[in-house]
């Protein structure tokens, strides 16, 4: 049988080896995409998964309900209730607080930028990482211990064989010499941590910091781990118990929440196999991925090896057709139908393992493009390939080869042998056949219109008004301190540099590392309003650096001495001048920016006055909503800002050089502390990245699935035109001219393609409409994206079938109706 | 004379072997008649017919149906003429399987610009001059070859041409079949039409009104028959 089959296999690629070629190419590239992809899935479904006890780990998560926001969950939670946690709860084992720094490692003067983190000796203790050397236990026991990752110690060193090597660290303009008491061994599988490059133990000086003592306030993360997997939610439940009994505080305890914390405050635990998902509406959380798209991607690999199928499907049923007389001669020779159902099966499966080999090839070559374009760490795992691969060639076999293997076998030899010419497998299988490139084209014409909203998406959102005027702008790393000399030195340095237009200080600037926010009040004629404000402070010429959107009022005057903000010490008895931003005007219920001015809020020992009103400004992920914001002025008169962070409007020099100049301007002023000039397109990258890169992945789907899509369109336009010279003929003679015959044969083609589009662009609609949801700042959904998508398809349609209607209208009659 | 075929020549070239078809054809047709086309298999009256019907060109020579040299004539006017003009009776019957027997006789109407309800009358009347209209709603292969020649023959007639033209039109039939559509082309024939049949059968080929013989892609002897 095998024989038989090889050899029916081999004289079918010699006869038609374009059907042949379309058919196993067509579904190599199926399943090499679905392999891809389903390794993309794995991964983004395994993380965190390779943690020892993952199903044990837990991140302690903050709620907030603040007034005039929307309530939101953080990845971060003071580490003040730690002490309290392991108090009240046995079932925490371990826990750790983890706490990502601005460390600095110093090499030959100049600054290494590590991805740093403070944590505690228990560490290894909860997350169970090895070390290639040290011991878990004591690594980062000593005040001065440091932990590499291998690829931070080749990094620096060359080689991993750093225990007891002297490491100079930077933070906050202040270097500590660390020794390395342990290397981490670099690990497989992805986990929140397979970015650490550096450990080190948080620094008694730095213990008396808000975010170990207040309830209000955090710096970073708390991870436990429990003694059993139920313990995760057990304690979740017991939560809002803790919170009453622990964050009220005394009556005059200014670190507690206050009366009654329940109501604005909450914790949970986040488990953190559950985490990749979860965080994506997590706030601070870093990893988030939107579990939607994961499962899009993972649904466009399903929907290309199925594209690929149909395909196969239709290739068969067709070539099936081409072999009707075949098949008849051998059953009036006496053939069996379950010997032939048998031979044709055979050979589909065959064919699908063909496909199976190029399409694990072409897997082997598109993971690590797919790896580069998604800088996530992809391989090709072969427990799941081997697993997978094998399922599939025999689900794409059967699929493919089922139909024409029952039409085949099942076919009349009288009514063959009769028929005129060969058969199309009847009025069954020609629906069949437009019904699957109706579904390869839908499914194509809906991935790229996706695609089109994604790029146009995150194309618009690096390129949307931020609110402020990014060209020309150079943002610098937040200064360390408060020290008033050394700001007002380091400013009068930058304005010196030649190039620089204007430079100031603020307090925020893009992609914020720390962020002070408190509850204003306006006592408005309906009662008092209260708005949870972020708050900013900003030095002179900000305005001229940054150019805000002015909508009502003025900006701060630095001669005006009212505007500059007064001594802590003096602000009871001063009225200061502040300015809203657009959404903390409509929270504070101001009919219009004009309505507000002029208007006082109060917070904690501040009563100040709306001045002015500016439009939003953009400084975080055009995910998230914009916060409403409070700012100050502060002229360095008298008092210092808290870690301001420079920005310089620049004219006349390229970015890259302008960033030079200030760099060594700042070196000058403060040769202990690293200061970076960078673009703001490359601070708020972080923000753009993930939705760019996943934008890619679909524009490559797209692709393929068109190809796919294309390819069986292909085939069945040369299997039709073959099959259908004859009716081409008969037709002519009739008196039907050359251009009416490909009018007919590309509205006959063109059928399915039109009715996948009528399918794809309600569906279409309905998923980019969720997906956009997810953005603050997003475009809308324009007809402009789906006749985009139509008119590509029909043009790549068009362009597929061109060759074989043409070369079909051209045919002359008499030769048509001979041919056989 | 309503055709007017003279030094036609129809040469099929290979890349080695170059076969003549047709050999310095001569031959008029007046309106009104009946030509039957003889001769030996492969002496190119299949060739000859598909000229006549525009369908294959002469390599040489020229073809004037009604005064107008066809030779000359582009793809499109071609169409024109083989729409206005013919009608096509194959010895395969030449019936599309996807459509049914009454739209494969609206096809030779559909190139045509007539509204639909001449267009379903004109087929209706077609039918039942050929006597299948009670298949009308049938497919090709659920009828007989008798039934589908007379389908085909049908469609000829449908757009009432000026020529007919016939190849073999009852080579693949009985004698009854075969008499039976003898019958429908005559009555054609009394009713003006102008036909030209390829025939193996010399008492069909009687009741022409003129015979043709040919032999080698000539023709050797054009005779009259007596009525
Ligand atoms: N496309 C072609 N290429 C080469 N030779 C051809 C072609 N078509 C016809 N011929 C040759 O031209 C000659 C005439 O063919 P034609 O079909 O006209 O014969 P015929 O008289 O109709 O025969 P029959 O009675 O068997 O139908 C034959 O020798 C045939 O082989
Ligand atoms: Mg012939």
């Amino acid at each position: 049988m095998l024989a038989t089959i090889l050899k029916s296999v081999v004289r079918q690629i010699r006869r038609h080896p374009l059907y042949v070629g379309l058919n196993v190419f067509g579904l190599a590239l199926g399943i090499g995409v679905f392999l891809t992809l389903a390794l993309l899935v794995r991964y983004e479904y395994g993380f965190n998964a390779g943690l020892p006890d993952g199903d044990r780990l837990a991140r302690v998560d903050a709620h907030w309900t603040l007034p005039g926001v929307a309530p939101g969950e953080y990845a971060s939670s003071s580490f003040h209730a730690l002490p309290f946690m392991l108090q009240d709860f046995p079932e925490i084992e371990a826990a750790v607080r983890l706490r990502g720094t601005g460390l600095r490692v110093v090499r030959d003067g100049a600054f290494v930028a590590l991805d740093s983190y403070q944590t505690d000796p228990s560490f290894f203790r909860v997350f169970g990482l090895k070390l290639l050397h040290g011991v878990a236990d004591r690594a980062l026991a000593q005040p001065d211990g440091l932990v590499l990752s291998d690829r931070a110690a080749i990094r620096l060193f060359g080689t991993t064989d750093v225990m007891g090597r002297v490491v100079p660290l930077n933070r906050g303009g202040v270097t500590v010499n660390h020794v390395v008491t342990g290397v981490l061994a670099s690990r497989t599988t992805p986990d929140f941590l397979s970015g650490v490059e550096l450990l080190a133990p948080i620094p008694s000086s730095e213990l008396g910091f808000s975010c170990f003592v207040s309830w209000g306030s955090d710096c970073g993360s708390v991870y436990l781990k429990l003694r059993r997997p139920g313990d995760i939610a057990a304690l979740n439940a017991r939560m809002r118990d803790f919170v009453i009994r622990h964050a009220a505080g005394a009556d005059n305890d200014a670190n507690a929440i206050g009366q009654h914390p329940e109501k604005v405050f909450g914790l949970s635990l986040m488990p953190l196999r559950e985490a990749r998902f979860r965080d994506f509406h997590v706030l601070y959380a870093d990893d988030g991925v939107d579990r939607a798209v994961i499962d899009g991607i993972g649904l466009m690999g399903v929907l290309a090896l199925a594209l690929a199928c149909a395909n196969a499907v239709n290739l068969a049923t067709a070539r099936a057709g081409l072999r009707a007389r075949e098949v008849a001669i051998r059953k009036t020779l006496g053939a069996a139908r379950r010997v032939l159902f048998v031979q044709f099966m055979g050979e589909a499966m065959l064919l699908a393992a063909c496909a199976g080999v190029l399409g694990l090839v072409l897997c082997e070559m598109l993971v690590p493009a797919l790896a580069s374009l998604t800088g996530e760490a992809l391989a090709v795992r072969y427990g799941l390939v081997g697993g997978l691969l094998p399922l599939i060639v025999i689900v794409c076999g059967f699929a493919s080869g089922v139909y024409p293997a029952m039409v085949l076998s099942g076919y009349r030899p009288a009514a063959v042998l009769a028929a005129t010419r060969m058969p199309s497998g009847g009025r069954g299988a020609a629906r069949l056949r437009d019904g699957l490139v109706a579904g390869q084209f839908g499914i194509a014409v809906t991935i790229v219109i996706c695609m089109l909203v994604i790029n146009h998406q995150t194309a618009f959102m690096r390129s949307a008004d931020p609110g402020y005027t990014r060209a020309g702008l150079l943002i610098g790393s937040a200064m360390p301190g408060g020290d008033l000399a050394a700001q007002r030195r380091l400013l009068d340095a930058l304005r010196t540099v030649p190039g620089v237009a204007a430079a100031s200080f603020g307090e925020l600037a893009p992609s914020p590392d720390n962020k002070t926010r408190s509850t204003y009040r306006y006592d408005g004629p309906a009662g008092p309003v209260r708005v949870h404000l972020l708050q900013d402070t900003v030095s002179t010429r900000y305005f001229d650096v940054y150019r805000p959107r002015l909508l009502a009022g003025r900006w701060f005057d630095a001669a005006r001495g009212q505007d500059d903000l007064p001594l802590p010490a003096e602000q009871a008895s001063h009225t200061v001048s502040a300015i809203l931003n657009r959404v903390a005007v409509s929270r504070f219920g101001f009919a219009s920016p004009d309505a507000a001015i002029g208007k006082g809020l109060d917070t904690d020992g501040l009563h100040a006055r709306i001045i002015g009103v500016i439009d939003d400004v953009r400084f975080e992920s055009p995910r998230q909503a914009i916060y409403p914001e409070i700012m100050f002025f502060d002229t360095l008169a008298k008092r210092p800002l808290m870690e301001p962070i420079p920005a310089v409007r620049f004219e006349g020099v390229v970015p890259s050089e302008m960033a030079r100049r200030l760099n060594r301007a700042w070196v000058g002023v403060l040769p202990d502390a690293a200061g970076e000039f960078s673009a703001v397109d490359v601070k708020m990258a972080a923000y753009y990245t993930g939705d760019e890169r996943r934008g890619r992945i679909f524009t490559l789907g797209a692709a393929a699935a068109l190809l796919i899509a294309c390819l069986g369109l292909y085939g069945l336009a040369a299997f039709a035109a073959a099959r259908r010279m004859h009716e081409v003929g008969i037709r002519k003679t009739l008196g039907a001219t050359g251009r009416q015959v490909v009018v007919l044969l590309l509205a006959d083609f063109l059928r399915p393609v039109a009715l996948a589009c009528v399918l794809a662009c309600p569906v279409a609609w309905m998923l980019m409409r969720r997906w956009l949801a997810g953005f603050d700042e997003r475009i809308a959904l324009t007809p402009a994206h789906f006749l985009i998508a139509v008119a590509g398809a029909f043009a790549i349609a068009i362009l597929t079938v061109l060759g074989q209607t043409f070369h079909l209208a051209r045919a002359e009659p008499a030769r048509a109706l001979r041919a056989e | 004379m309503l055709i007017d075929l003279s030094h036609i020549q129809r040469l099929y070239r290979s890349d080695e072997v170059e076969t003549t078809a047709l050999l310095d054809i001569e031959l008029g047709i007046e309106s009104g008649e009946f030509v039957a086309i003889m001769g030996p298999s492969g002496c190119g009256k299949s060739t000859l017919l598909n000229i006549l019907g525009t369908i294959d060109r002469p390599t040489g020579g020229s073809y004037q149906f009604g005064g107008q040299e066809l030779t000359a004539l582009g793809e499109a006017a071609l169409a024109a003429f083989r729409r206005e003009n013919l009608g096509y009776v194959f010895q395969s019957f030449n019936l599309i399987d996807e459509l049914t027997i009454e739209e494969n006789i609206e096809l030779a109407l559909i190139y045509r610009r007539m509204p639909r309800a001449e267009r379903r009358e004109r087929v209706a009347h077609a039918m039942d001059h050929v006597g299948i209209a009670h298949r009308a709603r049938h497919y090709p292969s659920q009828l007989s070859g008798g039934q589908q020649q007379r389908a085909a023959i049908a469609r000829a007639i449908v757009g009432a041409p000026r020529l007919i033209l016939a190849d073999e039109p009852t080579g693949n039939l009985d004698t009854e079949n075969g008499a039976q559509v003898m019958d429908i082309l005559q009555r054609l024939n009394d009713e003006g039409a102008t036909i030209v049949m390829v025939t193996h059968s010399p008492s069909h080929a009687d009741l022409a009104k003129r015979r043709v013989d040919m032999l080698d892609g000539q023709i050797v002897i054009s005779v009259r028959n007596a009525i």
